[in-house]
């Protein structure tokens, strides 16, 4: 050990003087997502919209006429394995980095590229202050304080007189404790009284307790936030209990994999969501299309971010091209990051969600949020969510 | 090389990181006793420097202090560890084998409830924005380094001493060593505590190394992950602990290269450690029957 230390220090001294070095061809983007662990459902959604990405974009001419290539590297579900993901993309000399699949791991991992100066495009980090990180940190996922209160609002629309909520969480998901934040305040903000408020773990089944309260408290409306299978358990036994009012879910319940939990029950259930596969544009249907073509479904919302991130990062590649008259390819790798990240921010972007635009600090805004509404099918598993809000 | 140490500085300050953690359970282990809380005390000491290095209450003593602030922190986390460790120790340590690992498994729980459950440690989200004491992953060596040598140097001067030998007693038989007049007890829980102590300080060098602090960190699977470190690197040498981190950890990593077959791989070299070397790697390379 007393050798090894004096050598450490040797080696870090070395670290120091990066060489300047030119950027492969075709350009090297990373994308960083958990493709194994429990979130890994997730990080397959992203992986394949991401390589649909890859293909039409690079159909299309990647950048300019330059082909772009992605570099994946899987972030399990936990904080070492998002910080060592991102480190083997950032000496894979990539320009720039699409991920993690967790707001969690988007805390350890982003400071890492934030100060080696490559920019980061959350595809699906929806916490509040991710964008604030670092200057290299942005997202095209809108953070949920601007999604979750449309489901709110648009139930009210529909039924003014509704005044008494319950409000429905996961105690032990990061997500959901908060997003439950962001729907007490619209329900404060939207003049509506809370009744009561519900805890209950993601691995629960029973949920007895928790529905006797909401009924006890003469709720008008419940809003859940939860997961896939305990918030499908949830419903299920609210209305097998007796409650008939509006349920809205949070973005947990913006998954198909809910649909079998409760099945003829989720009926109903209205959802805000960032993204919809119905949604009418030019480049969300081609990509509803070639997302069809590969994979045999409708694109859920992880996919089209994912998506909508590779895109972001081609485009504003193509204006550096634009600006400086160089090509990528000539330019060095570490003014490439730099200008990437310039171009990132202060630009808007037409993808799957629409047009978004990313600010000065690399927060999205984004133009047209969804709220849909499930409607199953006569078999009792399989269901869609059909856009209300238009 | 240069890019070797960039891939790989994190990974090496990592295999520290949790040989330290794998060191915590060796405690116990000396007296024989099977011990699964340091995992907890990993979670309340990280927690102990996440707030202090964040809660806005604190930036005066923050800004007083400097990079001291980091000491301070160890500090805060070993006073806790020691306190909270007597405090379970004596009860726990009454009971045996499976039984207590499952109490200390149960403690495990109990920091995650807690933590769920109280504002300052930010709920299910955690801690975020930690501040940094080093621009590089490796640099942590700084911090992990020292403690690792320190850790090293005290069991190696425990195994040599009065107290290391009656640890070794209660764990070859216990009844024995009481009818030898050992203060059994006593001494179970000075290994105990020292485990915790120990957890405890790493977790509090870990907050800032991980950049974020959050439930998640000290979870059963990850009580279960350390368990793995001693068990496959060997529970009867202090060279297990770090034997074991190292290959547990790096084999995901140095597997990368394999994409969506390395978790097979990974499993697989899990499977044949345990099939064919029983007492672990150091037991493998001592060769000795002990």
């Amino acid at each position: 050990m007393t050798r090894v230390l004096p050598l450490l220090a040797l080696l870090l001294a070395l670290a120091v003087n990066a060489l300047a070095e030119p950027v492969a061809s075709p350009i090297p983007i990373g994308v960083a997502v958990a493709t194994t662990s429990n979130v890994a459902l997730f990080g397959e959604e992203q992986v394949n919209g991401a390589k649909i990405a890859e293909a039409v974009l690079n159909a299309k001419g990647g950048v300019n006429g330059t082909p772009f290539k992605i570099l994946y590297q899987d972030t399990a579900g936990d904080e070492a394995g998002a910080i060592n993901a991102f480190q083997s993309l950032i000496t894979a000399k990539v320009v720039g980095i699409v991920g993690p699949t967790l707001t969690q791991q988007a805390f350890a991992a982003d400071p890492i590229a934030d100060r080696a100066k490559v920019p980061v495009i959350g595809p699906s980090n929806t916490a509040k202050g991710i964008a604030q990180i670092g200057p290299y940190v942005g997202r095209v996922s809108a953070p949920m304080t601007d999604v979750a209160p449309n489901s709110l609002k648009y139930v009210l629309s529909v039924d003014p007189k509704i005044k008494k909520v319950a409000v429905m969480f996961a105690q032990n998901d990061a997500f959901c404790t908060s997003e439950t934040g962001i729907f007490q305040e619209a329900i404060k903000n939207l003049g509506l009284e809370t009744v009561t408020i519900q805890k209950f773990q993601t691995t629960d089944t029973d949920f007895t307790t928790q529905v006797t309260a909401v009924l006890g408290a003469g709720a008008d409306m419940v809003v859940i936030s939860g997961l896939a299978a305990d918030g499908g358990n949830l419903v299920k036994q609210l209305r097998q209990l007796g409650y008939q009012g509006p349920i809205v879910g949070g973005n947990g319940f913006n998954s198909t994999n809910m649909l079998p939990v409760c099945g003829p029950l989720c009926e109903g259930i209205l959802v805000a969501q960032a993204y919809s596969a119905q949604a009418d544009n030019a480049v969300n249907k081609l990509f509803v299309e070639k997302y069809q073509e590969a994979y045999k479904k409708m694109p859920p919302q992880f996919a089209a971010q994912a998506y909508a991130a590779v895109q972001v990062v081609v485009e504003a590649l193509a204006k550096v091209e634009k600006d400086s008259g160089k090509k990528i390819t000539a330019m060095e790798l570490a003014e490439v990051r730099e200008l990437l990240n310039k171009n990132l921010q202060n630009a808007t972007f037409l993808t799957p969600m629409g047009e978004i635009a990313l600010d000065a600090d690399g927060e999205v805004h984004q133009k047209t949020f969804f709220v849909s509404q499930i409607k199953m099918n006569p078999d009792g598993k399989t269901g869609a969510y059909v856009i209300v809000n238009k | 090389m240069e890019e070797f140490v960039a891939r790989y500085g994190f990974l090496f300050v990592a295999v520290v990181q949790q040989a330290l953690l794998g060191l915590s359970l060796y405690f116990p282990l000396m007296a024989g006793q099977l011990s699964l809380a340091s995992i907890g005390f990993y979670a309340l000491g990280g927690y102990v420097a996440a707030v202090m290095g964040t809660h806005p209450a604190l930036a005066p003593l923050r800004d007083a202090l400097g990079f001291m602030i980091y000491p301070v922190q160890w500090l805060a986390a070993l006073a806790l560890s020691v306190a909270l460790g007597v405090a379970l120790g004596y009860p726990a340590l009454r009971l045996r084998g499976i039984y207590l690992a499952l109490a200390t498994i149960a403690f495990v729980q109990v920091v995650g409830v807690a933590a769920l459950n109280m504002p300052v440690t930010g709920g299910a989200v955690g801690i975020f924005g930690i501040p940094q004491p080093f621009e590089s992953r490796l640099a942590y060596i700084w911090f992990f380094g020292p403690l690792l040598l320190l850790t090293l140097a005290l069991i190696h001067r425990l195994e040599r001493s009065g107290a290391g030998r009656l640890f070794f007693s209660i764990r070859e038989d216990e009844l024995a060593a009481r009818a030898m007049g050992v203060d059994v007890t006593f001494r179970k829980v000075q290994a105990f505590v020292t485990g915790c102590a120990l957890a405890g300080v790493t977790g509090a060098m870990s907050a800032p190394f991980l950049n974020t602090w959050n439930v998640r960190q000290g979870t059963f699977d990850a009580a279960v992950a350390c368990l793995a470190y001693v068990l496959i690197g060997g529970s009867r040498s202090k060279w297990g602990a770090l034997l074991g981190a190292a290959l547990l950890v790096s084999l995901p990593e140095i597997l990368r290269p394999l994409k969506d077959s390395r978790m097979i791989l990974n499993g697989v070299v899990l499977v044949l450690a345990c099939v064919y070397m029983p007492r672990g790697i150091a037991g493998l390379l001592s060769g000795r029957d002990k």
